[in-house]
């Protein structure tokens, strides 16, 4: 079985087996064609296809036409935010970002410097199945340039949106593992920025990942440890496109992702109360810091594509997944790994609390993630099924199946990006998230077979 | 049938025209393919000056990576130049993204094995099987290697030019040169090759941005500013490159374009004046040649048509020959690298003024007149063949014939060579006689008889 997922606003795959130069070429003809204005951005993380993928979306864009600067190696949320600055029709970003190195994959971004929505995304796609790409001629072939400088804009933006005098006053000392992503270097220009002393960890945009490029506490040891040694007030670990955050506390204590988004928010509803966007996965954690405001949450599918274009429609003042990503619209449509570092400083600085202290104030709940491997073409039948399980309860399937109580849920859907099954569960007690996760895995594992 | 115009593959390597045949999908099975054919290694990229250059070259990189190959990414590069650069460093091959003399719509890919040599018919064969048969080498992450770039890929070539002729007794003589590149590759080199033999130069077209100012082939017709530039400057002679600086056409001091012809015939007498060997060309080429050769006692070898099979018959040759080449400009010395090369035929002819004291149009004197006549006519491979069978019927018995390549009759006063082209879709009529009026008259009948033919379907 050959791993492709074809998505709204991409094209996912294992490189050498599904991403070949063209398929990625159609993919970027197929982009290059649907776009109105002719002038792109591209960017990429650090892995070592990322040239391949690159030439080949070059080549194709220029044979439809397409002008495009081309970023370097550029976190993908620094990539979206310079879209409207160049005033280009969109962007590509060749980035796997959680995903290991054997996997790479385009994703498209609109004229606003957000994901393809739903809509966008299917004329793409339409345009690619059908095959007809613009080829235009020798004399109007798009040329390529390279950008520079744009980080200073970018940083400039940034330092402006956050409170950064009371983070330059408060002096920290912070810990960043870019894990060799296209955050690795860029982590120093956003320290002289902030203001803070930086220890960077696996900081060589040399294509190779030391560990997997997933923000988690299982892959957080090692900043934990030089944390201890250095004495720093927070660590960060990033994903390889700088989309997704999780935190370490100053007593060492490696926090799931799904902490980032309730801290954020605990903060920020409180200055600019409204809606939140969380999707179905995401730790309750969220619900009760907006409760304690009185803001709404709404739930969207799982993908950063969905969670922002509700936010847009739903005029939310954040939006965020449990994995560790946010969004601020106020600052800009799409996940922001940057913000969300220099947000979590600028509480830090302004509550002048400590991490550990800042997660005290959230409710606890222990949340178990599982996943199973499943056939593609058996994975909807075998979701379906768990219906069966769940005859008598109360089903959301708004994305899987989720199921909700008082005291916790279990959320059963497929992965995005792999021919897997994701069962997710949350609950106030440790052993009964266990139990929800386990009475799935449990169904599900003898009829995947 | 609808006809593939617009697209050739052949052994010359893949030619289309942008924006219709020539997509990046294409180039980059060509390219993976190629990976898959030399195995894993460094392979260079060169390009000529065209404005699509960029788009088929990043398609031919990610081609190559996809396979595991390593890149080396060398810029607009002069053939010749990418030939010797491949036989003198660790690689395994490289790739030219040339249409050579086509028009600007046109691009594509010239193959070269390790040697700096175009592939065979054999090797290009094999590697068309694996293209054909779609099977490619794609390569798991843990096998790709990062691309690199190379700043100075002329140095070796130059190095090589510059040991070869007589530096300094062609700059005592100060000759003043008109230099036309036809805004192709060979502007990168150039310059700085005729300076480094001390020439003077006036400079045409020698911004190799691929907007061609007059068609990249080195004929009398594409050449009138150059013929200009020559009298108005009072230079001494004037040399016009195609596109990928492998073939020259040389303008005498009165500002009269020599013809295409001249290049290796010019060449020949002077290599031969100095050392004896085999000449080895093309079915093409002026009877011109064969008299020097007779001149000079040495054998002429004849070959079909295409720059690899001259060259391989020199490689191939016991006793060393001399020299090599087309008619059509390209001048082959085995001592540089067995390649045509418009830089060797630069050298050859300033070297041979210089050791003669002689002016261009004096050098011309020495060589037998012939007028040959070139026409091309629209036709596919398939209606040549049949206009060709008919012509061979016809002629039995009434001149020397040669089937090597298309029809060849060599008759009393002239002689008439037919063939379709490799990488266009026509038939290329040449007629040699020793007046111009004979040679016009029997061109004017053959293509009337051919045309005469084609209406018979």
């Amino acid at each position: 079985m050959k791993l492709l997922k074809i998505g709204i606003s991409g094209v996912r795959g294992i490189v050498g087996e599904t991403i070949v130069p063209e398929l990625v070429m159609d993919f970027a003809c197929a982009f290059g064609t649907y776009l109105d204005s002719k002038k792109v951005l591209i960017g990429r993380d650090t892995r070592v296809s990322g040239p391949m993928l690159l030439e080949a979306t070059l080549a194709a864009l220029i044979s439809t036409g397409c002008d495009v600067l081309d970023l370097g190696i550029c976190p993908t949320p620094v990539l979206q935010y310079m879209v409207k600055d160049f005033k280009a029709g969109g962007a590509v970003s060749i980035t796997a970002g959680h995903n290991d190195l054997k996997w790479n994959a385009l994703t498209f971004i609109n004229q606003e410097g957000t994901y393809l929505n739903t809509f966008q995304g299917e004329e793409v796609l339409d345009i690619y199945h059908l095959g007809k790409f613009t080829k235009v001629s020798v004399d109007q072939l798009g040329r390529v340039k390279a950008a520079d400088d744009y980080l200073d804009v970018y940083f400039k933006k940034l330092k402006t949106f956050l409170d950064s005098e009371s983070i330059k006053k408060s002096n920290f000392k912070v810990v960043i593992d870019p894990c060799n992503g296209a955050g690795a270097k860029i982590i120093d220009a956003f320290g002289q920025n902030l203001g803070f002393e930086l220890i960077p960890v696996n900081n060589e945009p040399n294509g190779y990942f030391p560990h997997d490029p997933e923000p988690r506490p299982r892959n957080a040891q090692e900043v934990a440890s030089i944390m201890k040694v250095v004495e720093a007030d927070v660590g960060f670990l990033l994903n390889s496109d700088v989309s997704r955050v999780s935190i370490v506390a100053e007593n060492g204590e490696t926090l799931s992702e799904e902490f980032t988004l309730p801290l954020i928010a605990n903060y920020y509803l409180g200055k600019n109360p409204g809606t939140v966007i969380t999707n179905l996965s995401s730790s309750r954690m969220i619900e009760d810091v907006a409760q304690k405001r009185k803001c709404p949450v709404i739930k969207a599918k799982v993908g950063q594509s969905y969670s922002i274009q509700i936010m847009i429609n739903e005029e939310a003042v954040m939006a965020g997944e449990g994995s560790g990503s946010i969004a601020i619209p106020e600052f800009q449509q799409a996940f922001d790994g940057f913000l969300t570092m220099g947000l979590i400083l600028e509480i830090m600085a302004v509550r002048k609390k400590r991490v550990s202290e800042l997660v005290e104030e959230l409710p606890r709940y222990h949340i178990v993630k599982e996943k199973i491997h499943c056939p593609s073409t058996r994975i909807h039948s075998v979701v379906n099924e768990v219906k069966k399980l769940f005859a008598d309860r109360n089903i959301d399937s708004s994305d899987g199946i989720k199921i909700e109580d008082q005291d916790g849920w279990v959320h059963v859907r497929t992965s995005a990006t792999e021919p897997m099954i994701r069962i997710i569960a949350e609950d106030i007690s440790e052993d009964r998230a266990r139990e929800r996760a386990e009475e799935v895995l449990n169904f599900v594992s003898v009829r995947v077979k | 049938m609808r006809k593939a115009t617009s697209l050739r593959i052949s052994v010359s390597g893949v030619r289309g025209v942008v924006g219709e045949s020539l997509t990046p999908q294409l180039v980059s099975k060509f390219a993976q393919a190629f990976g898959t054919y030399l195995g894993k290694g460094s392979v260079i990229v060169g390009q000529d000056s065209r404005q699509s250059g960029t788009m088929v070259k990043k398609a031919v990189l990610s081609g190559l990576l996809s396979v595991g190959c390593k890149p080396v990414e060398i810029g607009i590069c002069p053939i010749p130049s990418i030939q010797v650069l491949t036989n003198q460093t660790k690689t395994i091959g490289a790739i030219a993204v040339t249409a050579s003399h086509n028009p600007k719509e046109w691009n594509g890919l010239k193959f070269l094995d390790k040697e700096g040599l175009f592939l065979n018919y054999h090797q290009v064969e094999e590697f068309l099987d694996i293209y054909h048969q779609g099977e490619y080498s794609l390569v798991d992450v843990d096998k790709y290697k990062i691309p690199e770039c190379e700043t100075n890929p002329t140095e070796l070539h130059l190095n090589k030019l510059l040991s070869y002729f007589n530096m300094s007794l062609i700059a005592e003589k100060k000759i003043k040169v008109a230099l036309d590149c036809a805004n192709g590759a060979g502007a990168v080199l150039a310059p700085t090759y005729l300076k480094a033999l001390g020439c003077e130069l006036v400079l045409l077209n020698c911004v190799p941005d691929g907007a061609f100012a007059h068609h990249p082939e080195p004929l009398p017709e594409n050449i009138a500013e150059l013929c200009r530039t020559v009298v108005e400057n009072k230079a001494d002679v004037g040399f016009v490159q195609d596109a990928d600086a492998d073939r020259l056409a040389v303008v005498n001091e009165r500002g009269e374009p020599l013809g295409e012809e001249m290049t290796l015939a010019l060449s020949t007498r002077y290599i031969l004046s100095r050392a004896a060997g085999p000449v080895v060309i093309n079915l093409s080429t002026s009877q011109a040649i064969d008299d020097i050769a007779e001149k000079f006692h040495v054998p002429v070898l004849r070959t079909r048509i295409g720059e690899i099979n001259v060259v391989e018959r020199i490689l191939s040759q016991e006793e060393k020959p001399a020299i090599g080449g087309e008619g059509n400009g390209g001048v082959i010395l085995p001592d540089i690298h067995p390649c045509r090369d418009s830089f060797t035929a630069m050298g050859l002819i300033l070297e041979a003024m210089a050791v003669s004291g002689k002016t261009v149009s004096e050098l011309q004197e020495e060589i037998p007149r012939y007028h040959m006549v070139k026409e091309k006519i629209e036709g596919t491979q398939e209606e040549a063949q049949r206009i060709i069978r008919l012509l061979k019927k016809k002629y039995e018995g009434q001149g020397d014939i040669s089937l090597l390549d298309g029809l060849k009759i060599i008759f009393m006063d002239h002689w008439v060579h037919i063939r379709s082209s490799n990488t266009e879709p026509i038939i290329r009529l040449l007629v040699e006689a020793k007046s111009k009026e004979i040679a016009g008259k029997r061109a004017r009948q053959w293509k009337k008889e051919i045309s005469e033919i084609s209406k018979w379907k």
